[in-house]
């Protein structure tokens, strides 16, 4: 139609390309309930469509450098793959069955080979559902894709998984920056492929803050705990629960008081304050290696700069937890209410009856709220949190994608990651 | 927008042009008039009205193109678009499945997953009812050793009763009992200290005794009664059909329920094992199976009865027993078997008294618990 368009980085003014995220949410929660009640009358079968729904509104409504983003992906297409998947998936189930009934030797490894098979197959299966949703994504009308070998990629994810495992957790950032290089390499926008620079270094230190919240307070704890036992465990520090089943065992009363007892407690308090506090470290760690990565990614000379703070990974977390905590506590009320009533009235009156449906509602009407709240406060709020600190430095450059001409890949891609339901596998992004 | 002069102009708006080649974004005019005008630096088009299409997007901002084609405009106008959507009825129309489609999605995974829970509740019985002769023996000894530790667990892993005098009067009555059956080789029958009047049989000719049940037995007869009960569970295939179904079910169901991880399989299928509730025809078969056995074997056909009766009578007065779970109907149970026996067999003995008093004993291997 006109002159063919090139790159032409001197001229680039710098301009800036705001990335912005409609944070009204109006019809999100409509659009929860209804998903969530059409997926339970209909046996689940109705998520596909659910989470193509929920793709749709949120690409919609992520504008880009002045366009929205345009989710074009069907519903149908992810059942049809899901039923597909099944059909691979269930000969596998059944070989893994068969083999660990017909090879006695293999039979106490059973649940670790089928975590083995099941873990590189859920690799491979992320790697196509990620070429899905990209195919099916479009801005300006040019549709995004990705290429490389989801086989490969499974390889790499399993073999760094291992490596992650020997070095106790030290190659994990490397691991995170390793994949995701892969990923955005092979991610194209029309033609043009991305690039990123992500560097496992650059996550190291968020990621040793676990070691040092978590690891360093539980070891010297064990160390003060060792100190004060002279590095000698007496052996009958658990003695057998009297009248209990043999496998059940008491700290025995006589160390009571002695700084074994002490210590013990220290270790075992420890334990649990610095499991809870690197739980509460995950959305730090996220939210640091988003914000690296974003900033590492590129588009020719177009490139990503992200501000994302911790914090705002935490609210949505905190605001989802102080809910679920509310919800659960008006339950409690009701139900405790009601099996008062229960006792005032005696069991036989139709008081049961009564609780019996008021326990299937609000279990139902809890899980609706869940649902609905887990859709509005932490998906969305993380969707617009990144989306939102994001901007597109030397935006100029986007005017030279070209739209490329490669088939599209089937729905087919992504049916695999749901039946195996590998972590959140209808993710509603990248 | 204008609207001057003595002729309402057409109206007009500003917007963004994509090609669909590129990612270039083309400032052009919009103008409607017969056509959609669209003007430019280098672009000229007129798109017919009948052929445009809206895209999904969050007002003001509308994203319009023709139907089928990657080209399209951006505008946030308003106005315009509302002009846009009187001349062109169209525009919003989704090609692929509206509310209407919706529904017909609903009825239809309302109607397969109907139909795989009754194919779950009542085809894969009957299936699991072909299936279970034909698994090799190998396969069935191997999933009873399996099972039988996962029950032992759900138990609290009783210790187990082996007290070498009364393990072998137990041995010789099982060899008696099972001598000219159709039981699959040689039944392994095992006790377990328990405080629940109990007895499972599992696949590969398991059959698991809790000892309560021999504290309870007041007659030899009695406690090979209830052997020759599970025994009969052991010819028919019962435990196998039972997992079978259990497995197949449970598969079913998380394939509906889109979990195939497994997980649900596992659980269900160990439950099913342990609750194993099996028809009423099967219990039935048993009984008389058992019947026929106890007579054969020499000893009093109705004492199986009077067990049941006496069990049952504990369970009213609050004790759980799985046993009446799984076991229902005592009465009308009882009554059969008696008019099954017939009074030829009353007041035979399968052994002697000093043999009975001895396997009374098998538990006595297993050190009492501490007392409390
Ligand atoms: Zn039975």
């Amino acid at each position: 139609m006109t002159q063919p368009l090139a790159f032409d980085a001197r001229s680039s003014s710098g301009r800036v390309g705001a990335i912005t995220f409609d944070k009204r949410l109006i019809g999100l929660t409509g659009l929860a309930i209804r998903g969530f009640l059409l997926s339970l009358v209909t046996f689940g079968i109705y998520r596909f469509w659910y989470i193509t729904d929920l793709r749709r509104y949120f690409w919609n409504r992520t504008v880009i450098d002045g366009s929205p983003g345009e989710y074009v992906g069907r519903g149908k297409e992810l059942f049809l793959g899901f039923l597909v998947a099944l059909a691979v998936l269930i000969p596998i189930y059944a070989a893994i069955f068969v083999a660990t009934l017909s090879v006695p030797s293999l039979a106490p490894f059973g649940s670790i080979l089928s975590f083995a098979i099941l873990f590189v197959l859920g690799q491979f299966a992320g790697y196509r559902g990620r070429r899905y949703r990209a195919s099916r994504t479009l801005w300006r009308g040019i549709r995004l894709g990705q290429d490389g070998s989801a086989i490969t990629y499974a390889l790499m994810a399993t073999g760094w998984a291992l490596l992650t495992v020997v070095t106790l957790g030290l190659a994990f950032p490397f691991m995170r920056a390793s994949l995701e290089r892969y990923r955005i390499t092979h991610t194209l926008i029309g033609s043009s492929r991305m690039d990123s620079s992500a560097r496992g270094r650059s996550l190291l230190l968020p990621w040793l803050s676990f070691y040092a919240v978590v690891l360093l307070p539980v070891l010297g704890a064990l160390f003060a705990f060792l100190t004060a036992t002279d590095f000698t465990l007496p052996a009958d520090l658990f003695v057998p629960k009297p009248g209990g089943k043999p496998s059940e065992t008491i700290f025995n009363p006589a160390y009571a008081g002695t700084p074994v007892a002490t210590y013990g407690t220290i270790l075992v308090g420890t334990l649990g304050l610095t499991a809870s506090l690197g739980f509460l470290l995950i959305p730090f760690y996220r939210a640091r290696e988003t914000r690296v990565f974003m900033n590492a990614a590129s588009l020719g000379p177009v490139r990503l700069s992200s501000t994302l703070k911790a914090r705002q990974f935490y609210w949505p977390y905190i605001v989802y937890l102080l809910s679920i905590i509310g919800l659960v506590v008006v339950l409690g009320l009701v139900i405790g209410g009601g099996a008062f009533l229960l006792q005032a009235k005696g069991p036989a009156s139709g008081a049961s009856w009564v609780i019996g449906l008021g326990l299937v509602v609000g279990y139902l009407g809890g899980a609706l709220v869940f649902a609905v709240l887990y859709v509005r406060v932490i998906t969305a709020r993380l969707w617009a949190a990144v989306a939102t600190t994001t901007t597109v430095a030397d935006a100029e450059g986007l005017a030279a994608i070209l739209a490329s001409s490669r088939r599209v890949g089937s729905g087919l891609n992504e049916g695999l990651a749901d039946a195996l339901d590998v972590g959140g596998a209808l993710e509603v992004g990248f | 927008m204008q609207h001057t002069g003595p002729v309402a102009s057409p109206p007009v708006a500003t917007g963004t042009y994509l090609d669909g080649l590129s990612a270039r974004a083309h400032p052009v005019t919009l103008r409607l008039a017969d056509r959609l005008e669209i003007d430019g630096a280098g672009t000229r088009l007129a798109w017919d009205l009948a052929g445009l299409a809206a895209g999904d997007t969050v007002p003001p901002l509308v994203r319009i193109g023709p139907r089928g084609s990657p080209a399209r405009v951006e505008f946030a106008d308003p106005g315009f678009a509302d002009a846009l959507a009187g001349r062109c009825p169209d525009l919003h129309r989704s090609d692929a499945a509206g509310a209407g489609g919706t529904w017909r999605l609903v009825l239809w995974s309302v109607a397969a997953g109907v139909s795989v829970l009754v194919l779950a509740i009542y085809g894969v019985p009957v299936i699991a009812g072909r299936l279970a002769p034909l698994v090799p023996n190998a396969i069935e000894t191997r999933l009873g050793g399996a099972v039988e530790g996962q029950v032992g667990r759900l138990l609290g892993d009783p210790p187990v009763c082996d007290e070498p005098a009364a393990r072998a009067v137990l041995d010789r009555l099982v060899r008696r009992m099972t001598r000219g059956g159709d039981t699959q080789g040689e039944p392994l029958v095992s006790v377990r200290r328990h405080p629940l009047a109990n007895a499972l049989t599992l696949p590969g000719a398991r059959v698991l005794v809790l000892s309560d049940l021999i504290d309870k037995a007041e007659s030899p007869d009695e406690f090979a009664g209830i052997l020759a009960h599970e025994l009969g569970h052991v010819a028919a295939h019962d435990p196998m059909r039972a997992l079978l179904a259990a497995g197949g079910s449970s598969f079913l169901l998380s394939l509906v329920l889109g979990d195939l991880t497994g997980s649900t399989i596992l659980i269900a299928t160990g439950q099913a094992a342990i609750s194993a509730g099996y028809s009423r025809e099967a219990e039935n078969a048993a009984d008389a199976y058992a019947v026929t056995l106890m007579r054969r074997a020499g000893g009093d056909a109705a004492a199986l009865a009077t067990i049941l009766e006496r069990i049952a009578g504990d369970g009213d007065r609050g004790a759980v027993a799985t046993f009446l779970r799984s076991h229902p109907m005592t009465r009308e149970r009882a009554q059969r078997i008696r008019s099954l026996a017939g009074p030829g067999s009353a007041g035979r003995q399968i052994l002697t008294g000093a043999d009975w008093a001895l396997l009374k004993g098998i538990c006595r291997n297993v050190p009492v618990k501490s007392a409390q």
